[in-house]
């Protein structure tokens, strides 16, 4: 008798997830398409909104929502799947997640649409929203904890189930991007209930650098959750899809854990110019915000170690004639390793703009904007489009077909040029100064001004291309869905170690003691500004509407 | 060997001018983090001492109780805000210092933790726990400065920092009250 296929059980929440994710995706893209034009001076917005509800808009829809969505939906399969199912009460939970978000977006929604809410997906105070809008924001993180703490049931109840056994790699990032999303939730929690009395008027005043500090601790580490989605795939997808194996389980969840353990602090490097902290402080938190670079670096290794020998055994020769024989043609392979060759370059943006000298000449402009365009619009973005042609088809019982396929190849070129437009132009002026959250403008002409024109005209182009790009993927989402013939299509996870790795050690289970160290680091790295903010604070700002 | 070198290192680079004078200028670096980072580069080093001058830990450290009594007497001198003030105005107690928390509380706490038993350890902790918490409450709660080179709002800092130490230990002890820590050692089991 043939063994049943194994399946993710999961599937229509998981589904359901993709497709409001890639819903919002065209929403987002749409508006994005809408600021790259009034950008490039070709396109005045008319019509009961402006640039900046479409900015906000675009920044929640993208970086906050379709993230978001997708990251459940994605790691809720694989957990599903390593785990062998995830109970009827989980599955419940996860809904009731699904609702929550549900609801708080719709909230933010309306509010940014009233104009109630132009205040930016930082929503930095002193400018102040409706409280509505905050609220909303609320049930979107109580979303991610309740999607957290599915995974962590699920994950205890196997281990329990499992005794001496590891954690599935795929459940331990699941697990791991779940504590690390958390720990970032909690401080813009702390942030938000701190701002809503102050937006109904039941306190007068806020410390401006105080929900500053709280946001950046949550912002920098939401964008690194991202990161370490896709990270998984790398480690968890790619080897499987060229036929390699796994470099070093000990390695990849050893990856996991530091990433888990240090990255909050990180967040400071984004206040770097910031007035109220001294010069001492900043070159502290320069050290922890490069720790960062240390996961990444190992990850960077273990990878290029997985294609390289991938490479050889398929006849690969010589100095880098390994590189040439991986499967180029595929596009599972070829997003996820465009993703990853972007990271090199959004990685080592990063690190210049950790440095308080370089990021003096940076902040504030369209360079920093062209950086987390290559990052998350790149990095994790084209690693999520990489993941939707076997897992989409997986959870819709569908397989891919060669059409789409190759329309895959398409979107992901028009993908890429886009971006290398649009990330290049931005990041070029930028530096010539050209800021960022402004509407075009020439100032009444000014010369300085008018040398950024020719850069902008290509963040238009760049923008027009990745609009098209946006709809041939939701497009290939929807085929992929409902239109696709029947069928099984694997689900991608890889199996083997290399021959030769390490035996995992026990001790990188103990995710009691991670959850210890990462409290640790983070009140090393916050105790001392947020005492100071709190203890000389100002007399506060009263709210604000620049709107 | 390896270790002792990488702990060397770490107290020279403790030692350079730039370094001290950039860790000393706050408070809560200093006693939270040069501090911590001293006794670390002792931790560090102590294999090199065990096997260099075993003969010396035998004797004088059988059970690992007179390791842990030197560790807690170094440690609570250092807590005191007057250690910390003459440390930043006399040339010697700074030296002592750089002496006394390597090699007289990170070396004989690592020579000592592997004698002691598991219900001495979280004992231990414990103790730690008490005095951080007794620190914690000290330094935010002090209504004049103690420590005469820092400002009212360092030492109130120091004292938060004190608060976080004390969670985690607190949090520590209930982790390993509750769950079964021995599963977690040693690298001999299956991978999935």
């Amino acid at each position: 008798m043939n063994k049943p296929l194994k399946i993710v059980t999961s599937n229509k929440l998981a589904l359901t997830n993709f497709a409001t994710a890639f819903a919002l995706l065209l929403v987002g893209g749409f508006l994005g398409l809408i600021q790259g034009l009034n950008r490039a001076g070709v396109l005045e917005i008319v019509g009961g909104i402006n640039y900046y509800e479409v900015l906000t808009l675009h920044g929640i829809f993208l970086i906050l929502a379709f993230t978001t969505l997708f990251m459940n939906g994605y790691l809720w399969s694989a957990t599903d799947y390593v785990l062998g199912g995830l109970s009827k009460g989980i599955r419940m939970m996860g809904w009731v997640a699904y609702g929550l978000f549900m609801f708080g977006a719709l909230l933010v929604t309306i509010m940014v649409l009233a104009g109630e809410a132009t205040v930016l997906y930082t929503f930095y105070a002193p400018m102040a929203a409706s409280p509505w809008f905050y609220i909303g924001l609320v049930f979107v993180v109580l979303n991610i904890w309740l999607s957290g703490l599915g995974v962590f049931i699920s994950a205890f109840r196997w281990k329990r189930r499992n005794k001496g056994r590891h954690l599935p790699l795929f459940a331990f990032f699941a697990v791991g991007v779940y504590i690390l999303i958390t720990f970032a939730t909690l401080f813009v929690a702390a942030e938000v209930f701190y701002i809503i009395p102050w937006t109904f008027g039941w306190i007068d005043t806020i410390n401006v650098m105080l929900t500053r500090t709280l946001f950046w601790a949550f912002g920098h580490t939401l964008v690194n959750v991202w990161y370490l989605v896709a990270v998984s795939a790398w480690y968890m997808v790619v080897p499987r899809v060229i036929g390699g194996k796994l470099f070093s389980d000990s390695l990849a969840r050893a990856v996991v854990i530091l990433i888990v353990v240090l990255n909050v602090p990180g967040g400071f490097h984004h206040q770097i110019v910031d007035p109220a902290f001294s010069e001492g402080l900043k070159f502290m938190h320069l050290f922890m915000s490069l720790a960062i670079a240390v996961p990444s670096l190992l990850t960077a290794f273990a990878l290029f170690a997985v294609l390289e020998r991938t490479g050889r055994r398929r006849g690969g020769k010589g100095l880098l004639g390994w590189f040439w024989k991986l499967p180029w043609h595929d596009v599972r392979f070829l997003t996820i390793m465009l993703a990853m060759i972007s990271f090199i370059f959004g990685g080592a943006g990063g690190i210049a703009q950790t440095n308080n000298q370089l990021n003096q000449v940076v902040h504030n402009t369209l360079w920093v904007v062209g950086h987390f365009h290559v990052t998350v619009g790149v990095a994790v973005v084209l690693t999520f489009f990489g993941l939707v042609y076997w897992l989409i088809p997986h959870l819709s019982g569908r397989v891919l077909t060669k059409k789409i396929h190759n329309l895959g190849i398409w979107q992901t070129m028009l993908w890429t040029v886009g971006m290398l437009f649009m990330t290049l132009s931005m990041s070029y002026v930028g530096l010539l100064g050209s800021p960022r959250r402004t509407e075009y403008t020439t100032y009444g002409g000014n010369a300085t001004a008018l040398e950024w024109d020719p850069y902008l005209l290509f963040v238009g182009a760049g923008g027009t291309l990745l609009f098209a790009g946006v709809v041939l993927m939701v497009y290939i989402v929807y085929h992929l869905m409902f239109l696709s013939p029947k069928g099984y299509t694997p689900f991608m996870v890889v199996e083997e170690e290399e021959e030769d790795a390490h035996k995992t050690p026990k001790w990188t289970e103990n995710w009691g003691l991670w959850v210890i160290v990462a409290v640790l680091i983070i009140s090393m790295g916050y105790v001392v500004p947020l005492v100071d903010l709190i203890g000389n604070a100002p007399p506060g700002s009263p709210p604000i509407r620049t709107f | 060997m390896k270790q002792f070198w990488y702990g060397l290192a770490l107290l020279v680079f403790l030692a350079l001018p730039p370094v001290r004078e950039l860790l000393e200028s706050v408070m809560a670096f200093h006693m939270h983090m040069q501090m911590m980072l001293l006794f670390v580069s002792g931790l560090l080093m102590a294999p090199f001492f065990q096997k260099r001058f075993g003969h010396i830990f035998e004797s004088f450290n059988k059970t690992g109780l007179p390791g842990v009594v030197i560790f807690l007497v170094i440690v609570v001198y250092w807590m005191m805000p007057r250690a910390m003030d003459e440390a930043l105005e006399i040339w010697y107690v700074e030296l002592w210092k750089f002496i006394s928390l390597p090699f007289l509380a990170g070396v004989p706490l690592r020579d000592s933790w592997k004698k002691i038993s598991k219900t001495f350890e979280v004992v231990l902790f414990l103790v730690l726990m008490v005095i951080f918490a007794v620190m914690a409450y000290l330094y935010i709660f002090a209504e004049s400065t103690l420590c005469n080179n820092y400002l009212m709002i360092d030492q109130q800092t120091v004292g938060w920092g004190f608060a976080f130490f004390t969670l985690c230990i607190i949090m520590y002890i209930l982790l390993v009250l509750f769950t079964d820590q021995s599963q977690y050692f040693g690298d001999d089991s299956e991978t999935s």
